[in-house]
């Protein structure tokens, strides 16, 4: 799956884009766990104390934060997906 | 400076007669409406709700507030409040920068301008003293000249010249004040009045003071615990680590535009797709990014300097690219060239406009003459140079940017298409797109001064930066959950501590520093109830202005067509059904505040 990431997350990661192979029907804190292996420094921002996806990450899929979609955290993506990533952002 | 003494040396500037005369605010209306944005609102209440807003009757009010100019983080704050010009309501805007704060330290708490002079003048404040001096050499000048020429006269040390370019002297209805070249007054049209008024700028000279008369230790304390929650990782405040921080206001392009917020060629779309990167802060920070100026007494540092390194504006080297005018004059206008953008954010700087209204004006233009409404040349969506050069007509109210010079709901009405201007009560609308951030939506109809972000920044929640986090689609609760943020921001825009100080503080931080700045007991509750006070005495003027039932509205176009991108497809705002949640928590009578609420929240 494509995944875009933002901001501070993307200075972290070094590029916008990055094509991660997760297993078809992987969850979303699947997907959390897999960044905060991949980019260590970026674990404590993506994965929470109690192993789910941390209030300081927000998973855009289809243009909706998970955390607002039915199964949340455990929603299942596809190997076609594309995911945004977000830190909190605001300003105005 | 003295704190505690707020509110005792309020200049009255009288233009027709040459007046000044320096005397208290009355003690009441200071414990009632704190400063700034409420104690303007109570001054412009004085020249009656009837008075035409570019008639010498209107009073224009610069006022500080309790903390303008104090040690105090994010404290770099003043407001500037009158009968605004543009939408009929009383207004309200707010400039950072230091001019707020040297007209403290000169020892003035505000300035309330009444009557027209005769020709061209200029205030010039100093050491509690304030003057009125012959503006002629400066009229008709940008105030990127205006600001050199009195850096010239009076040096650049401790001054500020906060000033009108040539839109507010045209009585452009969108002009804005702006001080030290870059920081506005932005919406309402404040500088329209001060053109009305042959007042071309306000010259202030002072160096730093420190508070003397608080309670050292205490405020010492108030004051860090509130700057410890700034410096917090966790906020995106966080200097040199947040996202606002670190990219300015313009990290938001690329959320709004993910989560289908982002409107799109004068909100006929919710997504600039794949384009909306080229505009963003990301895209800023990597490439034409130079600096990071700031506010008095902020650590943040939003403001974003950049220089444009190619191209026809190669060279121009200007502040700040923020995620308003990137979208107003970007995605709005279907124009994905940053270098365009930043040109025309300058050339409001220089000129004297909000950019806001100016992009939804030009994008209004667009679509009226891609649907053949328009008699002139017409503007096609995306061209950069006729939008340039139509930014400068409209500043100088020549050819069709004299009919663009009205903003757009008044041009749209005079094209026989009213339908096409994305406004609330005469003020266009910002950046979030109420069919993707519902609140929003909800606080633009709402809003005492037009469509605005500010009075109730519901985003916050909605995108997840506090502890509050709601559902960005979800209408329900979104009644409650934007008056606790207007009231919230009523008070703090009346402290006048910017409003990002709320992505990090609450209502306890506020209460804390407040206490000690006045040397009273002064709670969270009673921040909650000053903020309802002052929303509720806006909302009482408006109402006596005219602005009766059904005056709370969004265009038709975010309640009845939906949405077609990802994030928002098939949403329309459902205002509605927030309206009757918002009135009923409210206590009004739709969009009026009955006599009992007023006697309740002893209002006026």
């Amino acid at each position: 799956m494509r995944v875009n990431f933002y901001a501070t997350l993307r200075t972290a990661v070094g590029q916008k884009t990055v094509e991660l192979s997760l297993p078809d029907g992987s969850s979303a804190q699947a997907l959390a766990h897999e960044i905060a292996r991949r980019w260590p420094a970026l674990a404590d921002r993506v994965v929470d104390a109690e192993g789910g996806i941390s209030r300081r990450v927000h998973f855009m899929l289809g243009g909706r934060n998970i955390r607002w979609l039915p199964e949340g955290a455990a929603t299942k993506l596809a190997a076609t997906d594309v995911i945004d990533v977000f830190p909190p952002t605001a300003g105005g | 400076m003295d704190l505690q003494s707020f509110g005792q040396s309020m200049a009255h500037v009288d233009l027709g007669a040459g007046d000044v005369e320096i005397r208290p605010a009355p003690d009441e209306w200071v414990r009632k409406f704190i400063g700034a944005r409420g104690l303007g609102v109570r001054y412009v209440l004085e020249a009656g709700p009837d008075v035409e807003a570019l008639s010498p009757e209107n009073l224009l009010c610069f006022v500080n507030g309790p903390l303008t100019g104090s040690e105090t983080s994010m404290s770099g704050r003043w407001a500037c409040v009158t009968k605004s010009p543009l939408t009929g309501t009383v207004t309200d805007s707010h400039q950072g920068g230091w001019a707020g704060a040297r007209l403290r330290w000169a020892g003035l708490d505000g300035i309330i301008v009444s009557g027209r002079a005769d020709s061209p003048v200029y205030l010039f404040v100093e050491d509690g003293k304030i003057e009125l001096r012959d503006a002629s050499e400066v009229w008709g000048k940008g105030i990127h000249e205006t600001v050199a020429f009195f850096q010239k006269r009076y040096g650049k040390k401790n001054l500020s010249v906060n000033a009108i370019g040539p839109a507010g002297e045209t009585l452009c209805r969108f002009a804005a004040w702006l001080n030290e070249d870059d920081r506005a007054f932005g919406r309402g049209g404040t500088a329209a009045v001060g053109g009305s008024k042959n007042l071309k700028a306000i010259v202030i000279r002072a160096g730093t003071q420190k508070s003397r008369d608080v309670d050292a230790d205490a405020w010492k304390k108030v004051r860090r615990q509130a700057l410890d929650r700034i410096r917090d990782e966790k906020n995106i405040t966080s200097p040199k680590k947040g996202g606002l921080s670190v990219y300015g206001t313009n990290v938001l392009m690329n959320v709004t535009n993910s989560i289908g917020a982002l409107g799109t060629r004068n909100s006929q779309l919710t997504s600039f797709g794949e384009r909306a990167e080229a505009i963003s802060g990301e895209y800023v920070e990597q490439n034409i990014l130079v600096g990071d100026p700031t506010c008095h007494a902020c650590p943040v540092a939003c403001k974003k300097e950049v220089e444009i390194k190619q191209g026809p504006w190669k060279g121009l080297h200007m502040e700040s690219v923020e995620y308003e005018p990137a979208w107003a004059l970007g995605a709005n206008c279907d124009n994905d060239d940053i270098a365009s953008v930043a040109k025309m954010i300058d050339q409001c700087n220089d000129l004297g406009m909000d950019p806001i209204e100016l992009g939804n004006a030009l994008s209004m233009y667009m679509e009226a003459s891609e649907k053949g409404w328009v008699e002139g040349n017409g503007l096609a969506w995306g061209d950069t140079l006729a939008m340039i050069a139509m930014t400068d007509a409209i500043a100088r109210r020549e050819g069709e940017g004299d009919l663009l010079a009205e903003g757009p709901a008044r041009a749209a009405e005079q094209l026989g298409h009213p339908e096409i201007a994305m406004a609330c009560k005469g003020q266009a609308v910002p950046a979030y797109d109420p069919r993707g951030l519902k609140g929003m939506g909800l606080g633009y109809a709402t809003s005492n001064r037009g469509a605005c972000h500010l009075r109730a920044y519901v985003a916050a929640a909605e995108l997840g930066v506090i502890d509050v986090e709601v559902d960005p689609l979800e209408w329900q609760g979104k009644g409650e959950l934007v008056k606790v943020f207007q009231d919230l921001h009523a008070f703090s825009d009346s402290l006048d501590l910017c409003k990002f100080s709320a992505f990090a503080e609450g209502a306890d931080e506020y209460a804390a520093q407040y206490a000690v700045a006045r040397g009273e007991p002064f709670t969270a509750d009673d921040v909650m109830l000053a903020g309802e006070r002052i929303y509720n005495l806006e909302r009482y003027y408006n109402n006596l202005a005219g602005f009766g039932e059904g005056s709370d509205t969004l265009p038709a176009r975010f309640t009845r067509e939906a949405s077609t991108q990802a994030g928002s497809k098939g949403h329309v705002s459902e205002l509605d059904q927030m309206l009757g949640e918002y009135y009923s928590v409210r206590g009004w009578k739709d969009a009026v505040v009955p006599e009992d609420k007023l006697r309740q929240l002893e209002i006026p």
